[in-house]
């Protein structure tokens, strides 16, 4: 049973020398903005010394794989490949090549998103409305910093066929920047769509387990000797017990230790990590040399 | 049409002569517009003269209505123009309640005797700033507001008026990801209010598409913000309790006419009104069955004492 506690001592190397994976999310717990958690870098490189798979687990879904590679590198995270990274965009083009029919037809996707998004939909050989004429096969919703009423609109006509899929990125309510200030998430833009609508999204992001399922068509995981390390109770913590995972909770992002422990109080299990740690750089004493 | 009246007495037709016994008992009639008394810019047929019966048989009417895009001035134009009637000059208005003006009021209150003059972020028309102001409260953000910089970090840095004490959202056309970016750094201010004026989820047009509705909106500001709204619309009491204080009413003599289950029928049933839907907007017999034999008691709630195909059809009980 999950109970928060701290990872540290034998318990810390103990749970390392059986664990063969780690999936990471990647804001708030390998860097704030533009600064990279102190000690995160080496801890990766010590994993991989180690023999230990490290997968990255993003709900971002303004980035491309590229630029989230482009950014590992440069914030000194070095041999990270873009096999590694799993991002709500990636596994968003995942789901739309699934479930549409192949090839896709012209203009099938409606996008609320930026160029990210919608290159890594492009990549997947997804087309998009507005760039070519054609009925409307999926709404899928994304981090837009230019939704407008226009635009929730027009999602809404489309959503009118039953048939048309609408799909989120994520429903993260905000995000917060380095300095405390939050932004407003893709479930504030995919909350206005479905009450519109009337339909619930596709949730390809955490908590739902898609991007797990993404992450097991190409690599062994078992989930017995895998680590989930997150900083969102609600969305991380969440993933790694629905996934089967042993869920670590770092507190260099958004949730704190006292929102966990109210949740263990309030027998909410799922949403109690099974261990936190300060920082992902308190692991690097429970690898062997 | 065969009646419809349910195993427990309830959404029966109201004929002619059960229309002459309930009215016997009534002074006043509160209506939706929408659906009700017109669809978009025509009157429903035989809807003025129902009401132009009405008032000649000396029962008072009042208009609540969700719309916060029209002042009580605007509206009582729509109604005049539209031949529905009512006071003119500068008591026009005064039978309307609409959101607009039901959130200045409720702002009026909240605000009051804060020290410094009460300032509102407001997601909405110019109509809803206009209310606003007519009771003392000034109001910023109407209107487009485009993303200024290159990303977050820039449009968060802009500066934020000082002394906004409530974020209100209404039906907004120039809603946008930087005004909701705006809405929630306002509301993260100690003790800043966030009001909704309702939560209807949509907009129908003619010939059956919809546009996204405050709802929408609402629920977006919310989810970003963390908070719940306080709403001012139908369903909630607030805007019968408007009305109730400036009509000075008896629930037990007061009908409420309307054509939403969830928000005419709902508010009239949750305010002890006697409740007639209309078929002439939303909501069918069908969904007024659906609520009936729904085994969840908050769709029981939303079935109508009666029902008419339109409110022409309390015309004959108004003939003499």
């Amino acid at each position: 049973m999950a109970a928060c506690e701290r990872l540290d001592g034998g318990a810390l190397r103990e749970l390392l020398a059986r664990t063969q994976g780690v999936l990471f999310d990647c804001d708030g717990v390998l860097w704030n903005g533009e600064r990279a958690v102190p000690g995160a870098p080496e801890l990766l490189e010590r994993l991989g010394r180690g023999g230990k798979a490290a997968l990255f687990v993003s709900n971002n879904s303004r980035r491309s794989v590229a630029e989230l590679a482009a950014r590992f590198a440069r914030l000194g995270f070095r041999g990270v490949a873009a096999e590694q990274l799993f991002s709500s965009a990636l596994c968003a083009a995942r789901l739309l090549s699934q479930r549409l029919p192949r090839p896709c037809p012209p203009g099938a996707v409606f996008v609320l998103g930026g160029d990210g998004l919608r290159g890594e939909l492009r990549a997947a050989g997804l087309r998009l409305a507005g760039e070519e004429p054609g009925p409307v096969r999926a709404v899928l919703v994304g981090y837009d910093e230019h939704f407008s009423f226009a635009k929730l609109s027009e999602a809404c006509a489309h959503l009118r066929d039953p048939d048309c899929l609408l799909v989120a990125t994520d429903v993260d309510p905000w995000h917060p920047l380095s300095d405390g200030r939050t932004t407003p998430g893709t479930g504030s833009l995919t909350a206005a769509v479905e009450t519109a609508s009337g339909r619930r999204a596709v949730v390809v992001g955490k908590p739902s387990t898609y991007m797990f399922e993404c992450i097991t068509e190409h690599f062994g995981v078992d989930p017995a000797r895998t680590l989930m390390v997150g900083d969102r109770l609600e969305t991380d913590i969440l993933f790694g017990h629905r996934c089967g995972l042993t869920t670590v909770l770092t507190l260099t992002g958004v949730s704190r230790l006292d929102q966990a422990q109210a949740y263990l109080a309030a027998g909410q299990l799922d949403l109690v990590p099974h261990y936190y740690v300060d920082s992902i750089a308190d692991l690097i004493a429970g690898l062997a040399d | 049409m065969a009646e419809a009246g349910g195993d427990d007495g309830r959404c029966v037709r109201l004929s002619a002569d059960r229309a002459q016994a309930l009215l016997a008992d009534v002074d006043t009639l509160l209506f939706d517009c929408d659906g009700v008394l017109w669809r978009g810019e025509t009157a429903v047929p035989g809807a003025p003269e129902a009401l132009t019966a009405l008032r000649a048989r000396g029962k008072r009417l009042g208009f609540v209505t969700n719309n916060s895009s029209k002042t009580r001035e605007a509206y009582a134009e729509k109604l005049k123009r539209l031949g529905f009637g009512g006071p003119a000059g500068p008591g026009a208005g005064l039978e309307v309640f609409g959101t607009a003006y039901c959130a200045a009021l409720y702002l009026r209150q909240r605000l009051e005797g804060g020290g410094v003059p009460a300032k509102a972020y407001v997601l909405g028309s110019p109509a809803l700033a206009a209310e606003l102001e007519a009771v003392g409260i000034a109001s910023v953000g109407v209107g487009p507001e485009p993303l200024q910089g290159a990303g977050p970090g820039d449009w968060l840095a802009e500066p934020l008026e000082p002394g906004v004490g409530a974020v209100v959202v209404g039906f907004d056309p120039h809603f946008s990801y930087a005004k909701l970016t705006k809405a929630v750094r306002y509301l993260q201010q100690p003790g800043c209010l966030l009001v909704g004026t309702n939560m209807d989820n949509r907009l129908p047009l003619e010939g059956g598409s919809y546009i996204a509705g405050t709802g929408c909106l609402v629920r977006a500001v919310e989810m970003a913000a963390q908070r719940q709204a306080e709403i001012i619309g139908k369903p909630s009491r607030f805007i019968f309790d408007c009305v109730a204080k400036e009509f000075g009413l008896n629930p037990d003599r007061t009908v409420m006419v309307g054509d939403r289950l969830d928000t005419d029928i709902l508010l009239g049933v949750t305010c002890g009104l006697k409740t007639i839907l209309t078929l002439t907007g939303v909501s069918s017999l069908e969904d007024v069955k659906g609520n009936q034999q729904s085994d969840c008691s908050s769709r029981n709630k939303m079935v109508p004492d009666f029902y008419v195909d339109s409110i022409a059809d309390l015309i004959p009980a108004l003939e003499d």
